[in-house]
């Protein structure tokens, strides 16, 4: 059991996607960086997709009101327990009245603390993950602030072993990304050159990055659309160009339909980058073609999963 | 039997089918779900999109060659749903500017948009966000050029000729002729949603 004693910029609680409502316009929702929840909830003995904090840029602080066990992965500055530096990507044993810091980080945006048998929250639509602009799931549907009690799903209980992510899997971050990219949908609507600058310029991210979209600056594009596209399906990954010709990649909570042209995707192998890319991190996208982003992501699966099925039954 | 359908791969885990109205996308989308070989289906207006999990990537490429028409569904009796709006004022900040480019008097617009029964084509872009035909295709009008940065839960605004509802405050780049307590997502109640695509709605001014 954790008490919130600064809950940072915008801390909520993400579990598994939000699978099979977009019909009904209610996006996914779920972690920004589905590896690194994916991480932390390996090293505390939990599925994959357990309820975890997501901790964007960092300056939370919570005190353990019971012995549990926890594990920081994704986007890691300084962390310490009641004053004593602590490592990232270990599991983490607190006694009860430690107190857990989770200062801001220099590269990466989002930190996933992820607790032995999960967090408890709210689940609306299948799934517990915090959608924030309707309310749904996590914690009253809301951001974290100072004063909440979060339990897990066996309060009191701690996890027996003390493991480390291998470093073969673990993640660094920069502040210059390169992402797996394929051509979308209406990418014929770009005009030449700017087809060209698509996969070869270095775009700036945006000043404000959020959970539903990612503006990519600094290299304005050019797209021929007559605005009379009517409104078509869009994914976690899309990325879409307004009028303005500043493209905007979409994240997890990214809207349903959408009327502008979808001029890229972000292959499914990278996507997860997405979640820890900073105001004014460099951007370039990477040309894949679909059947080869789909060869990458099945190598990094299977690296990724020799680590978190091992020692499974 | 309608065209038979073009499928392009958008990404590296969606195809997408072309389709020629909304009522095919429902449909095709439709049949799509109940196969179950994808993660998700998602219809736009004129489109269906199926995201796959890669590992099934041949298992959903070689059904999806066999779909080659969009199903014909019967017209079932849909709902006729009553929604109450309020017309102008604070309520819809743009209806006075909408009737002025339709050469339009207010009490005209509404006549027109209460007399006839409309359909809802789609929900999207966020919860409950419903598209709505029954203007005529003549009505084009635009988005604002600088979307608000929040409009009320409720709010009612055209685009093109369609009519769309906002069921929740966020940001809105569709001009607001009106708005109706109506609540068209209600997340803890037994019907989540008060629209669906295909059900019948017939605006009443308030």
């Amino acid at each position: 059991m954790l008490r919130v004693l600064k809950p940072g910029l915008q801390t909520t609680l993400q579990g598994a996607p939000r699978l099979g409502y977009r019909q009904y316009g209610i996006p996914y929702a779920g972690p920004a960086d589905v590896v690194s929840m994916a991480l932390a909830n390996r090293l505390v003995g939990n599925s994959r997709d357990a309820t975890c904090l997501e901790i964007t840029f960092g300056g939370f602080e919570a005190d353990a009101e019971e012995a549990c066990s926890i594990a920081l992965c994704g986007a890691v500055g300084h962390l310490s327990v009641s004053g004593t530096a602590i490592a990232a990507h270990e599991t983490v044993h607190l006694n009860a009245g430690e107190r857990v810091h989770v200062a801001p980080p220099a590269a990466g945006a989002r930190t996933y603390l992820a607790i032995h048998s999960g967090f408890q929250a709210n689940a609306q639509f299948g799934s517990t993950s915090t959608y924030l602009p309707a309310q749904l799931g996590g914690h009253e549907g809301r951001v974290l602030q100072a004063g909440d009690v979060l339990r897990s799903t066996k309060d009191g209980a701690v996890y027996s072993q003390t493991l480390q992510t291998p470093d073969a899997v673990r993640p660094t971050y920069t502040r210059a990304f390169a992402l797996r990219a394929c051509e979308g949908a209406e990418t014929h609507l770009l005009a030449p050159d700017s087809r060209e600058d698509l996969f070869g310029a270095t775009f700036q991210s945006g000043r404000q990055p959020t959970r539903m979209g990612l503006a990519l600056g600094g290299h304005q594009l050019r797209v021929s659309s007559d605005g009379k596209m009517k409104s078509a399906p869009v994914f976690p990954g899309t990325i879409q160009c307004p009028p303005s010709g500043v493209p905007i990649a979409l994240l997890s909570d990214a809207q349903t339909t959408g009327g502008y042209p979808r001029i890229a995707s972000i292959a499914r192998c990278d996507r997860h980058l997405l979640g820890q890319i900073r105001p004014g991190d460099q951007v370039t996208l990477l040309h894949r073609t679909p059947d080869a982003a789909l060869r990458d992501f099945k190598e990094k699966q299977a690296l990724l999963e020799r680590w978190l099925l091992s020692g499974r039954t | 039997m309608s065209a038979a359908l073009t499928r392009t791969r958008i990404a590296d885990d969606v195809f997408e089918f072309a389709v020629q109205s909304p009522k095919d996308a429902q449909a095709l989308a439709q049949q799509l779900r109940e196969t179950g070989y994808a993660e998700d289906v998602v219809a736009g207006l004129d489109r269906v999109a199926i995201l796959f999990h890669p590992d099934q990537f041949e298992q959903v490429d070689a059904w999806l060659s066999g779909i080659e028409h969009v199903p014909s569904i019967e017209d079932s009796a849909a709902p006729l749903i009553d929604i109450k709006v309020q017309y102008g004022g604070e309520a819809g900040p743009d209806f006075a500017a909408i009737c002025a480019a339709l050469e339009l008097s207010q009490d005209a617009f509404i006549s027109h948009h209460t007399a006839v029964e409309h359909v809802v084509e789609m929900i999207g872009f966020t919860p409950g966000f419903s598209y709505i035909s029954g203007l005529p295709d003549t009505f084009e009008i635009p988005r604002l050029s600088n979307p608000r940065p929040r409009v009320p839960a409720g709010s009612v605004g055209i685009s093109a000729a369609f009519t769309g509802i906002y069921a929740l405050a966020g940001p809105g780049g569709w001009p607001l002729i009106g708005r109706t307590d109506a609540r068209l997502f209600n997340p803890d109640g037994d019907v989540p949603f008060l629209l669906r695509p295909g059900h019948r709605v017939r605006f009443v001014a308030a």
